[in-house]
């Protein structure tokens, strides 16, 4: 695998995402919109604010993911691999998934004044860690843009109405960063294995996005077609 | 099929034309039977498979390194072919924004830049007008004479008499493909 074979994905993905400002500045607002909203509430506050992040960084990566289904076959009919084209997109989510942690955790801590900064810094990390996976998972997954958003739209809803302390919370994909973010709050509440679980949940959703957009787009070159 | 040699594949509607081109080009397994490929295979889609908000020297660059290419081979290839079909070279337009026909030429470049010694082409010409069109079997005996083996499906029974043979696929698989 030379880098180029993952550059290239990444920096198409870069052009095509820098080309849906409108969308991205949507949906970049809309979190920070439902945070200023409760801003009077602490607690829900951080937590709205930080969760619902995830529909900044999952939905770009899912529109992208989207972007080039018609494409990928292609692709790999041309010689890419399944995983070379997700590693390319993944780093420059990545990416723009830090650059948007950045902006939230800033706007938070200046406007609610954490107990504990780190965990809310951490929580808004890994909101960001685990919507890339998760966006690229739907965008393989989802028949359409639709399917996809409405599913983005209701994992997230579910995330924000439930307690982290709830036994279906932790069953879905910003737990972790929830008992985080809740954490930075309230330091009673434990943050136990917030962070392992949250790492082995992302890298379970990229697994399952190699997976589908494999089983999506399948290449034979092995028997009965030999090449 | 043989290097130097163009077949054109006709039928009716869902006589699974596109179908069989995509089993040949292995994106589809088969149900039955078995397809042999020593070669590097060209497959252009029914559909331009493009993004649409990227251009077309993006794709091009795009597809460099899965064709082994570097971006400035890619690109040089990829242009001259282009400016060969009459697309607008020099226009930066998204896909989205380009007409049918100039998408469908970019479709078809992207199937033909790297060392492609087989091409399977779905229907490539759809859009294009007479001038391109023309210039497009100019093409097909050119990459003959290279040496490349050309699979072409269509509609259009006059095609067939640029072509060294002709398979007709019928709706009805009982009565099987006829080769002429």
């Amino acid at each position: 695998m030379s880098p180029a074979r993952v550059l290239a994905p990444a920096e198409m993905t870069a052009r095509d995402l820098s080309r849906r400002r409108i969308a991205l500045a949507l949906l970049t607002a809309l979190p920070l919109a439902l945070y200023g909203a409760q801003a009077g509430h602490l607690r829900h506050a951080v937590v709205t604010g930080g969760v619902v992040m995830a529909f900044s960084v999952a939905g770009a990566a899912m529109f992208a993911s989207f972007a080039t289904r018609a494409v990928d076959q292609r692709l790999m009919l041309a010689g890419y691999r399944p995983y070379e084209l997700l590693l390319g997109r993944l780093l420059l989510l990545e990416v723009l998934g830090v650059l948007v942690a950045a902006l939230f955790s800033v706007v938070m801590v200046l406007g609610t004044g954490p107990s504990d900064t780190p965990a809310l810094v951490g929580g808004v990390a890994l909101v960001a860690f685990t919507s890339v996976p998760f966006g690229l998972a739907l965008g393989a997954l989802a028949p359409q843009e639709l399917e996809g958003t409405l599913i983005l739209i209701g994992v997230v809803g579910i995330q924000l109405t439930t307690e982290s302390s709830q036994l279906v919370a932790k069953f879905l994909p910003f737990w972790g960063p929830q008992r985080l973010l809740t954490h930075s709050i309230d330091t009673t509440v434990a943050i136990g294995a917030a962070v392992p679980v949250d790492i082995a949940y992302a890298l379970a959703l990229l697994l399952v996005a190699v997976y589908a957009i494999g089983r999506r787009v399948p290449v034979i070159s092995a028997p009965p077609v030999s090449r | 099929m043989s290097p130097g040699e163009a077949v054109a594949v006709v039928g009716e509607n869902g006589s699974g034309k596109s179908t069989l081109l995509r089993i040949c080009a292995g994106l589809i397994r088969p149900d039955q039977g078995r397809v042999s490929v020593n070669a590097r295979v060209g497959y252009c889609p029914q559909e331009p498979g493009l993004i649409d908000l990227l251009t077309a020297d993006e794709h091009l660059a795009l597809f460099a390194p899965a064709l082994g290419l570097s971006r400035e081979r890619a690109l040089h290839e990829g242009r001259r072919l282009l400016a060969e079909l009459a697309f607008p070279v020099r226009d930066r337009s998204q896909a989205r924004h380009l007409s049918g026909g100039a998408r469908q030429k970019l479709n078809l470049a992207l199937a033909l830049i790297g060392d492609a010694s087989l091409l399977l082409l779905d229907e490539p010409y759809q859009g294009f007008d007479h001038g391109a069109y023309v210039s497009f079997w100019e093409h097909v005996a050119g990459w003959k004479g290279d040496g490349l083996a050309v699979v072409i499906v269509t509609h259009l029974l006059t095609d067939t008499v640029f072509v060294d043979r002709v398979v007709e696929l019928t709706a009805s698989p009982e009565r099987g493909a006829v080769v002429s």
